[in-house]
């Protein structure tokens, strides 16, 4: 067999056209557009006058400290609850994939479809969380109208719908760990307790480190929740806009796309920075 | 053509893309019709010369000659090859059946399904596996996995059958009732056979001829007894039989073999099989553990460390010069654990070798 | 002892509030599609409809060309599903079997495109689109996804737990690498090339944001821009929004719990190697 078989070329060659076309291609023109003003059909050279627009508009930093806070608030608390759950179905429970199954129906439902439907129980007047937080004497806040829960509407839809592929990955992981490492701590009389920070968490912590960065660069790329939640708006005034909202709006609707792949340029490399440093932690904790 | 040239591999190197050269210089020839062994430890290259010789790998150097063709540039399936792999490589999602039938419908040379069945349905009566025609390989044992793959391995009527490790999966029984039902099945179709193992037992029983293989190189390329009777180099002589030979540091003068505690009269030896003058120094004096027996005027005073019993015959293991030795004596003996013993050797049986490992005597 | 039940007690609780909590916005939007627009507004709200509404589903049917958008949608989804994991089955094959020059970087420039998010590249991807005029057609739809690294990736790995051999044994056979692909390849990955399909098939199904920029004709929308869309146009009818929401969920649900095994196995498969 040659060591150069060229006809990989030949098989390789649609992915590597397709690639090329459509993933490639549109980074480098994304970076190119972003030092580009004027429509679509009639773009000139503008320098970086793109970015310092985006940087003195206060909707731009709107958008990014919203897209900051709910991947920061989200993605820990959602890895959390996931964890527990997944712990608790594997130690305790029978039947675990029923609960698997269960819980992993968010994954394939449309963020859209399931919007509407959150959209009507989050309802400030007739809606079913209300009345139930009423029923407790809880405070029941205009979930979707009051411009000041819009954001904490956005973070508890999106763990809900979160929860679904980590349990399932934390199954998977728990499953693999060798049951003799059990086997051995019951037999030096571990505790539950004991058994879950010894053996269990350290034991996953490649899969978390890989949750973290999936979860982190799905909370960045967060749109559809938002624009299902609010009936196509970023919520009541703008208040809940991302930064994908932020890119969608300048690009289409606005009708400045230089300004929208600066934008996108920015949230790219904020992505970058998230997942590196989020790496780099994990590593220390693995070696600890 | 030269039928006893049939195959010959002339020059042979390999280097991997990683730097690691697994096949340095090696050339040796087949004769037509004959089953030879490849034989060596692991990493030693040998399936690498499998897989050049097949057209699966593509060498760094050298040539192979098919019949006094080159073959080099020849795509594995035009090679006229059988191939049994060490885990048969059977396709899983068919039956036996097609399996076997596998290299004749596919390809520039299709046959017809009928022909192909019938050509199939020959070699599965030849290997016993007519009955198994619509099993799946899954749900066969090791030695019927292996059958089918020899059958589809002979099915296109090659010229030549590679067979890599083709008994290791097999469990000691059966290994030996397979590799007699192998050898007489490939002399009986007349195919030029090479067989990949790394077990010298196996390479003494089932070959023609044995090729030994050592990182890259060949050993010794020869008839079975030669390897027991006259090894060529000391890595030869510690590979291949068992219980593996004793080993012992001796230093020569100008007319005795010095060990630490025992000494040889160099008159005392056959001056014919002295390869070559030997300087005075250090070699390493060599015998296998029948040539070393109890006796009461023994060179050699040891005490004995343990016993093992091996069917017919007992192994008296001794330590000399802080290395394990052994002698090999009648299942009669009655010596024990802990006594004290001479031994004498067989000085016309035992090899000398230098430190390098050159054979000298 | 009794400490440790009542650990267990309480986790049980946990459980079953979570449960509750994910399973329960679906059956609302269930029963919430059959009542009538008095009991989706009602206080206290109502849980099971009086009677079942099922005319809210003909007004949906009535009001938007839900069938159209069913219709492109499948069409749509098979398309990419089907090319997609063509070419990714003929990509993968030549990254595991096959041994040529510039393989490394290949793998690394797909791996490192593996980390950029499609948000990122989709406005861009649009413009391509709207250069070649392809706007408001199936082909525009198509095009950017009839590709996918992750499921070549996917496949990759999955290629690469069948023994080497068995490519070796078929070249020696004398089989092509296009028989070895169609006789040997796809029939001994069958499960694999399912799930990819069915994963595929899916995000095809539930995609959004796409279709949004590269369509404004209502005959060309997709089920979730129509459903989006209908939202806006149903207003405060929430019994037709839940309706209309059902319709597009209960499809892909029933394909899930059909196929729940090939699915989650497939997920965790694939992730727990990225």
């Amino acid at each position: 067999m040659k060591t150069n078989q060229k006809k990989a070329w030949l098989f390789l060659a649609p992915t590597i056209i397709f690639v090329t076309l459509f993933s490639i291609y549109p980074i480098l023109r994304a970076f190119g557009m972003s030092l580009q003003k004027g429509s679509l059909i009639d773009l000139t050279w503008a320098g970086f006058s793109n970015y310092q627009y985006i940087f003195h508009d206060p909707e731009f930093w709107l958008a990014i400290k919203n897209t900051i806070l709910y991947a920061v608030i989200s993605v820990p608390v959602g890895l959390a609850i996931s964890i527990m759950l997944a712990w608790i179905i594997f130690s305790k429970v029978k039947h675990k994939t029923f609960f698997e199954t269960t819980f992993f129906m968010p994954y394939v439902t449309s963020t859209i479809a399931i919007g509407i439907v959150f959209r009507y129980i989050f309802n400030g007047d007739y809606g079913m969380l209300n009345f139930i937080l009423r029923c407790l004497h809880l405070p029941a806040p205009d979930w979707i109208d009051d411009p000041a829960m819009s954001l904490i509407t956005i973070i508890i839809f999106g763990i809900w719908s979160g929860l679904a592929f980590n349990i399932v990955i934390l199954m998977g992981a728990l499953r693999n760990i060798d049951p003799n490492f059990y086997t051995i701590a019951d037999m030096y009389g571990a505790s539950g307790k004991d058994k879950f920070w010894r053996i269990t968490m350290p034991e996953l912590v490649p899969t978390i480190a890989f949750l973290l960065t999936m979860n982190i660069i799905g909370a960045f790329k967060i749109y559809t929740s938002v624009y299902a939640l609010f009936n196509g708006q970023a919520g009541v005034g703008n208040s809940g806009t991302t930064a994908v909202f932020y890119i969608y709006n300048k690009f289409q609707i606005v009708g400045t796309p230089g300004v929208a792949m600066a934008a996108t340029v920015v949230l790219f490399l904020i992505i970058l920075f998230a997942t590196f440093l989020q790496r780099k932690m994990m590593k220390k904790i693995g070696e600890n | 053509m030269d039928d006893n040239k049939f195959v010959e591999v002339k020059n042979l190197r390999k280097v991997y893309d990683n730097g690691h050269e697994a096949i340095k210089d090696v050339s040796f020839s087949v004769k037509k019709g004959d089953l030879v062994c490849l034989l060596g430890p692991s990493g030693c290259g040998k399936t690498t010369i499998l897989n050049i010789l097949a057209g699966l790998l593509s060498p760094t150097a050298g040539d192979i000659l098919f019949g006094g063709k080159s073959v080099v540039k020849i795509a594995p399936k035009d090679r006229h090859i059988g191939y049994v792999f060490q885990n048969y490589a059977l396709y899983p999602h068919m039956t036996v059946l097609q399996n076997v039938m596998f290299p004749l419908v596919v390809g520039k040379q299709k046959k017809s399904k009928t022909e192909a069945e019938q050509i199939a349905r020959k070699y599965m009566e030849l290997t016993q596996i007519t009955d198994l025609a619509e099993e799946k390989p899954g749900n066969l044992s090791g030695g019927q996995q292996q059958r089918v793959a020899i059958a589809r391995a002979l099915v296109q009527e090659p010229q030549i059958l590679l067979m890599d490790e083709p008994l290791s999966n097999l469990d000691a029984r059966l290994r030996l009732k397979i590799r007699e039902e192998i050898r007489s099945l490939v002399k009986s179709v007349g195919i030029t056979t090479l067989f990949v193992t790394h077990d010298q037992e196996e390479a003494l029983s089932i070959g023609d001829k044995i090729i030994l293989f050592n990182d890259g190189v060949i050993q010794q390329d020869d008839l079975g007894q030669n390897f027991y009777l006259e090894p060529n180099n000391y890595f030869v002589a510690n590979f291949v039989g068992n219980p593996v030979i004793d080993n012992f540091k001796v230093t020569k003068t100008a007319d005795e073999l010095q060990g630490s505690d025992f000494t040889i009269k160099l008159a005392e030896l056959e001056q014919s099989r002295f390869k070559r003058n030997l300087p005075d120094g250090e070699y390493t004096l060599s015998v296998r553990p029948e040539n070393i027996v109890p006796q009461e005027d023994g060179v050699l005073t040891t005490q004995i460390d343990d016993v093992e019993l091996i069917g017919r015959e007992r192994i008296l293991k001794f330590t000399h010069d802080d290395v394990q030795a052994r002698s090999l004596v009648n299942l009669e003996s009655t010596l024990r654990r802990g006594d004290q013993i001479k031994l004498a050797l067989r000085l016309d049986r035992i090899f000398l070798f230098t430190l390098e490992g050159e054979r000298v005597y | 002892m009794k400490k440790l039940r009542l650990g267990v007690l309480f986790s049980y609780i946990i459980l079953f509030i979570f449960a509750i909590i994910t399973v329960f916005p679906f059956i609302y939007m269930l029963l919430g599609g059959l009542m009538s627009f008095q009991e989706t507004t009602s206080i206290p709200p109502t849980l099971i409809p009086h009677h079942f509404e099922w005319s809210n589903y003909a007004k949906v049917f009535a009001r938007a060309p839900f069938a159209r958008y069913f219709f492109n949608t499948v069409l749509t989804a098979s398309i990419t599903t089907i090319v997609s994991l063509f070419n990714s089955l003929l990509g993968a094959f030549a990254m595991v079997n096959l041994h040529f020059k510039g393989k490394g970087i290949v793998q690394m420039v797909l791996l490192s495109l593996l980390m950029v998010p499609g948000e990122a590249i989709i406005f861009t991807n649009y413009n391509t689109i709207a250069h070649m005029g392809l706007l408001n057609t199936y082909i525009g739809l198509v095009l950017p996804f009839l590709t996918s690294i992750f499921y070549m990736y996917y496949l990759q790995s999955y290629f690469g737990s069948i023994s080497e051999t068995i490519y070796k044994a078929a070249m020696i056979d004398g089989a092509s690498d296009w028989e070895y692909i169609w006789k040997i390849l796809v029939p001994m990955s069958k499960g694999g090339l399912f799930t990819v399909g069915l994963l595929s098939f899916i995000s095809g199904w539930n995609s959004f944001l796409w279709p949004l920029l590269v369509t404004n004709e209502d005959t060309m929308r997709l089920l979730n821009n129509g459903l989006s869309t209908f939202a806006s146009d149903a207003g405060s009818e929430t019994q037709l929004q839940l309706a209309a929401a059902t319709l597009t969920v209960l499809p892909i649900l029933i394909l899930y719990f059909i196929f729940r095994k090939q699915i989650i196995q497939g997920v965790v498969r694939n992730d727990l190697k990225g």
